[in-house]
């Protein structure tokens, strides 16, 4: 679908993210509708696994644009992000143009563009036409420090680069932001980008997902899947668990039950399968201890 | 007319604790000319996306948005609302009271948690304390002969204090990184010449830490022993340190006096609830909204000391936990009940530490100690 059909109203754009798959509710539509339509950055935030990273890959696909990723680790610095100075081509540009050049003009010479490695922050500014989605993902990862160098760029589309001068954006990259909020982002982060807290999915909207990944499973299996994901994020279980199972794992699970020839849900293959549903010793421990429980609808 | 609307609700929600600010505003209005503002969720969602920032304020946003869209609905008068809005001058328009009831009810509940605790409650607090056995801790009384041989013992253990790599480099002779920009700029006046191979090494800076010392019955015996330990060991780096019984007290101006004799007997004259009960889930609330500039940045070190025997809200403990732990870099819960072989966390308190903390370690002797004193630097490396 062309950028300028799928931008024109909410609907169109919950229409488009459908065909490529992508069941969004209308908050998150609305949230990503203004992000494309006012330019702004948006963050989402969100329990692991509810679909944010996915997002950024369907937008990129829906929009046609080049999808640019940027996974956030502690310790991740600027010349991970931003760019990076090509210091070995600038030595051998050194070494063969020392004879006929001033040294002041040599130095001047080595910080050109072309010596220049672009890490996704700059390839996103850069990027031809239509431009570029850009991931940052799991932002929450880095270190404080990192984020300031993220401000000028999530404000202004713009990167400043002492050497050379300032790049700004050709075409305004689409720039999401995931956090699975291990620790909140500093507020100058926040300002500078719309916001929007992903939560688990309701029945309907989880069925739906499930029936779309795993179309092979059968009527009965989806729903039964979806109600008992449901039942464990409900209040009186959730507590539980240290770590709930999100959209990716209904789907996985479903999967697993489908390669297992499963028809229907019981004790026993819930239990068999614990290990896709729950990545943690303890919660696989809680999970048996509340089976009688949970299996009583 | 649509505009002022909206600026007065951005006015509301900041008196209930929201942080909208004008930029913000302004962005929300920039928002709203691009949908459908008679749809009322597209509104909502469209407001919500650009104005908050922290999921904690969605039910608040959408409690006063639920409230001003209905009075929007039933008010003729769209600038009458606006000028009503101010609370403590009741308007008798009964869109407006319905307003104003969301409003009041707003600012009774969440503003408990999103300020600090007034002059009233605090008072409060400290009857609760009282009835709790407060009691003044005789510090002397537990400094017998062998219990000051042992102090001296604890304060000269040599401890690593676990550093972490800064995210600035200096130069030197020695480092892991070429100093590239030095390297190029020598080069290019000795014509591309490489004599020398400047290096750059990351500083490295000392994690700051905040440490936590419960002062309850349970844990008066290895509370002073754990201060003199602590005191000497974070002469370097950035340090806060509170006590908690009932409620918190702040000990970093003791902790700043020099000799560790003078900080104990600062500390026996601040820490009024020695001896009492432990609230930890409250105590952590007060330094949440009193003190959260203790944690920098995510690099903080939290050392918990404490037997979790908390006689709190296990929600609230629960709560606070999460929030010290989204904070800090890593949460060690020192723990002297885990002398008992087969100790396992079964009380609500503790079993919401455990589950939340990075490490669980044992501190009840002098050996354990030293165990802590080396192994610090390895524990925080997961």
């Amino acid at each position: 679908m062309s950028e300028l059909g799928a931008l024109s109203s909410i609907d169109a754009l919950s229409a488009a993210l459908a065909q490529e798959g992508y069941f969004a509710d209308r908050r998150l539509v609305t949230a990503v509708f203004l992000a494309l339509r006012l330019q702004r950055p948006l963050l989402l935030e969100g329990a692991p696994g509810v679909g944010k990273t996915e997002l950024a890959k369907v937008l990129a696909r829906l929009l046609q644009r080049e999808l640019l990723r940027l996974q956030c680790f502690d310790g991740i610095e600027q010349r991970e992000a931003l760019y990076e100075w090509n210091h070995t081509a600038q030595l051998l540009h050194l070494r063969a143009a020392h004879e006929s050049k001033a040294s002041d003009d040599l130095e001047r010479e080595v910080y050109q563009d072309k010596f220049l490695i672009r890490r996704p922050l700059l390839q996103a500014l850069q990027a031809p036409a239509p431009g570029a989605v850009l991931l940052i993902d799991e932002v929450d990862r880095a270190d404080e420090p990192f984020e300031a160098f993220l401000l000028e760029y999530l404000g202004e589309y713009q990167i400043s680069i002492p050497e050379l001068g300032t790049i700004r954006a050709q075409i305004t990259p689409i720039t999401l932001l995931t956090s699975n909020r291990t620790r909140d982002l500093h507020d100058a982060v926040k300002r500078r980008c719309l916001f929007h807290w992903m939560d688990y999915p309701d029945l309907e909207r989880e069925l739906t997902i499930v029936r779309a990944q795993v179309p092979q499973a059968s009527a009965q299996l989806t729903q039964q899947v979806a109600r008992f994901v449901a039942r464990l994020r409900s209040d009186s279980f959730a507590h539980a668990f240290a770590r709930l199972p999100g959209i990716a794992e209904s789907v996985e699970w479903t999967q697993a039950l489908v390669a297992l020839q499963a028809a229907h849900l019981d004790a026993e293959v819930v239990q068999e399968t614990s290990g896709v549903l729950f990545k943690q010793q303890e919660d696989v421990l809680s999970l048996n201890r509340l089976l009688p429980e949970l299996m009583t609808d | 007319m649509w505009a002022s609307h909206w600026v007065g609700l951005g006015r509301v929600l900041r008196r209930a604790g929201v942080a909208v600010d004008s930029s913000r505003i302004a962005l929300g209005l920039q928002a709203l000319t691009l949908i459908d503002v008679s749809q009322r969720d597209d509104v909502c969602h469209a407001l919500e996306a650009t104005w908050l920032s922290q999921a904690e304020d969605l039910p608040i946003f959408h409690a006063v948005f639920d409230a001003y869209w209905a009075a929007l609905r039933q008010s003729t008068s769209p600038d009458a609302l606006t000028l009503g809005l101010p609370l403590g001058q009741p308007e008798p328009a009964s869109g407006k009271q319905r307003v104003q009831d969301a409003l009041a009810e707003l600012q009774a509940e969440p503003a408990m948690s999103l300020r600090p605790a007034d002059p009233q409650s605090q008072a409060a607090k400290l009857a609760a304390s009282d009835v709790q056995g407060l009691k003044q801790a005789d510090f002397q009384s537990l400094s017998a002969d062998e219990f000051a041989q042992l102090q001296r013992q604890v304060q000269s253990l040599r401890m690593r204090w676990p550093t972490v790599a800064g995210r600035r480099w200096r130069a030197g002779s020695r480092g892991t990184r070429l100093d590239w920009p030095r390297l190029l700029r020598t080069a290019a006046r000795q014509g591309g010449e490489v004599l020398a191979l400047p290096r750059r090494r990351r500083r490295e800076q000392p994690l700051p830490v905040l440490v936590l010392l419960d002062v309850s019955g349970s844990m008066a015996r290895y509370a002073r022993m754990q201060l003199a330990f602590l005191h000497a060991q974070t002469q370097r780096g950035q340090r806060a340190v509170f006590a908690f019984g009932t409620h918190l007290t702040d000990l970093r101006s003791a902790f700043s006096l020099r000799d560790t004799d003078d900080m104990l007997q600062a500390v026996n004259r601040q820490v009024a609830d020695f001896g009492g009960g432990t609230r930890l889930g409250a105590s952590l609330a007060t330094l949440r909204q009193q003190h959260p500039q203790v944690l920098v940045g995510r690099r903080t070190v939290v050392l918990l000391i404490t037997d979790g025997l908390d006689t709190g809200e296990p929600a609230q403990l629960r709560e606070e936990v999460q929030w010290l732990k989204r904070h800090c870099r890593s949460l060690l819960w020192l723990n002297p009940l885990l002398r008992f072989e087969g100790y396992e966390p079964l009380a609500r308190g503790p079993q919401v530490l455990a589950r939340h903390a990075d490490a669980h370690v044992a501190i009840h002797n002098l050996a354990r100690m030293e165990t802590l004193a080396q192994g610090l630097t390895q524990l925080l490396k997961h």
